[in-house]
């Protein structure tokens, strides 16, 4: 009895990572040589601004929406290989020092970690049909963050909708129809 | 006999409905503390000192286990403690675990406290006539679980005289676990046809039958539905006027301390201490009482 508890608890813990504040955003970025591969990363929330009746009133602050939209800046990244875009955000993210939540793609049934919120925006933060959704050159993948492995000269788009993607120019409603 | 079982049966069922609403509906800090606080001190005068503090002891490790369940899934908040998994872990989820788990507990509380307080007569007499069949089976099943915990016991002590206690090793002791629970339900069919024919015999479910009742409304009970409706009603307003609205994300908020919110704090605090105060009036009047004899 007392084993399996002790069992249990070391499965637990040993599955359970620990970083502090400091060493978490101590994230190493490759800098950018000549022969290396790069991607575009940004990150926005312009249809925020449009739909500012609908935000939650704890989030209507420059801090959490900035006054342009834009949370990250389009910037170059090194991508290493076998990037996904999942892995690119995450490093552009944490060395920013950005907040970030995730569901880690071992926690849901699609294989794929889902992003949850970024700089405190969350989904339905902004009414019910509001989230995060991304971008590769233009066009929306429309499947699992992890799962779509980068190439050279990418341009990832992270965005924020408030109508289900369709004021960001994408949705699976108008491409299915 | 406590003072507040003896108030009419739909003053003490509606009292608790708006406790448990009030408790439920809102996550305001001080709310929820003094919903935590009355119904502790409730169930205080309603038991001896000593289950109290066997109480509170299981209730404060179910609180430090509620309380760190909630930073693990929800990573929203502006001050990040340390990071696990690579979500952060932040205080703001903490606090919020912390209130939670101090509704929940204050919720169990109050339950404990209705169910010594509402007992199954007066169950059946508010809800006998409107849902008959349904309050007859709350009422039976509410009783079945202490009556199940009382013949566990008998069973087990039996067993014993019998000589079969269990010994040291656990094995042996879930062996003599598993026999007290296959006769306990044993008895409990059993007891259940009886039951049934016990009603029987005593003509349930014959026309024309009335059930008997001695409660009746008195002046106290009509001044207990003013207060209550008078404090639903400034409840309501408080909570329109924004006054019981607390962030918790992605900053912690501040507590409202205007002089109008803190007539509402008192209040809600008096609404919610109101059974333990007048418990401890009567037994102040009762000592008194005693020793002028």
């Amino acid at each position: 009895m007392i084993g399996f508890a002790v069992l249990f608890i070391v499965i637990a813990v040993s599955r359970i990572e620990i970083l502090s504040v400091d060493e978490y955003y101590l994230t190493h970025i490759d800098d950018i040589k000549k022969d290396s591969q790069v991607v575009t990363v940004s990150i926005r929330c312009d249809t925020i601004l449009n739909n500012m009746d609908k935000l939650a009133p704890e989030l209507r602050d420059e801090k959490y929406v900035p006054r342009d939209g834009i949370i990250l800046e389009e910037t170059q990244y090194v991508l290493r290989p076998g990037d996904t875009v999942f892995d690119v955000l995450n490093r552009a993210v944490r060395y920013n020092k950005i907040h970030m939540e995730y569901q880690g793609e071992r926690d849901n049934v699609y294989g794929s970690a889902y992003i949850r919120g970024i700089n405190h925006l969350y989904e339905y933060s902004c009414g019910h049909l509001s989230g995060w959704m991304y971008k590769v050159n233009g066009k929306y993948p429309g499947y699992g963050i992890s799962k779509y492995k980068l190439k050279d000269r990418d341009k990832v788009e992270f965005v924020y909708t408030c109508d289900l993607g369709r004021d960001v120019g994408g949705s699976f409603y108008s491409e299915r129809n | 006999m406590s003072r507040f079982e003896s108030f009419h049966p739909l003053v003490i069922f509606l009292y608790y409905v708006i406790v448990l609403f009030v408790t439920m509906f809102t996550n305001h800090p001080i709310v929820l503390l003094c919903a935590l606080t009355g119904g502790i001190a409730f169930s205080g005068t309603l038991s001896t000192g000593r289950q109290l503090l066997s109480d509170i002891g299981f209730y404060l490790l179910l609180f430090i286990l509620l309380s760190l369940a909630n930073p693990l899934f929800t990573h929203n908040g502006e001050t990040v403690l340390f990071f696990m998994n690579d979500n952060p872990v932040t205080k703001e989820a903490f606090v919020y675990g912390e209130f939670i788990a101090i509704m929940i507990i204050a919720v169990i509380f109050w339950s404990k406290c209705l169910n010594q307080v509402m007992t199954t007569d007066k169950v059946l007499f508010l809800f006998g006539r409107v849902v008959p069949k349904l309050s007859l089976i709350l009422a039976m099943a509410l009783r079945f679980i202490p009556l199940f915990k009382r013949q566990a016991i008998i069973i087990n002590n039996s067993q014993k005289t019998m000589g079969l206690y269990a010994a040291d090793n656990i094995p042996d002791k879930v062996k003599g676990t598993v026999r007290v629970f296959d006769s306990l339900i044993g008895w409990s069919i059993e007891n259940s046809l009886e039951t049934a024919d016990s009603m029987k015999a005593r003509g349930y479910g014959l026309p024309e039958r009335s059930a008997f009742s001695i409660f009746s409304m008195h002046r106290s009970d009509l001044m207990m539905f003013g207060l209550m409706a008078f404090f639903l009603l400034l409840f309501f307003t408080g909570k329109h006027a924004g006054l019981l609205i607390f962030q918790y994300y992605p900053t912690l908020g501040q507590i409202n301390c205007s002089g109008r919110s803190v007539v509402l704090y008192a209040l809600i605090a008096l609404f919610m201490f109101f059974p333990s105060i007048i418990e401890i009036m009567e037994k102040i009047k009762w000592k008194y009482l005693e020793s002028k004899i």
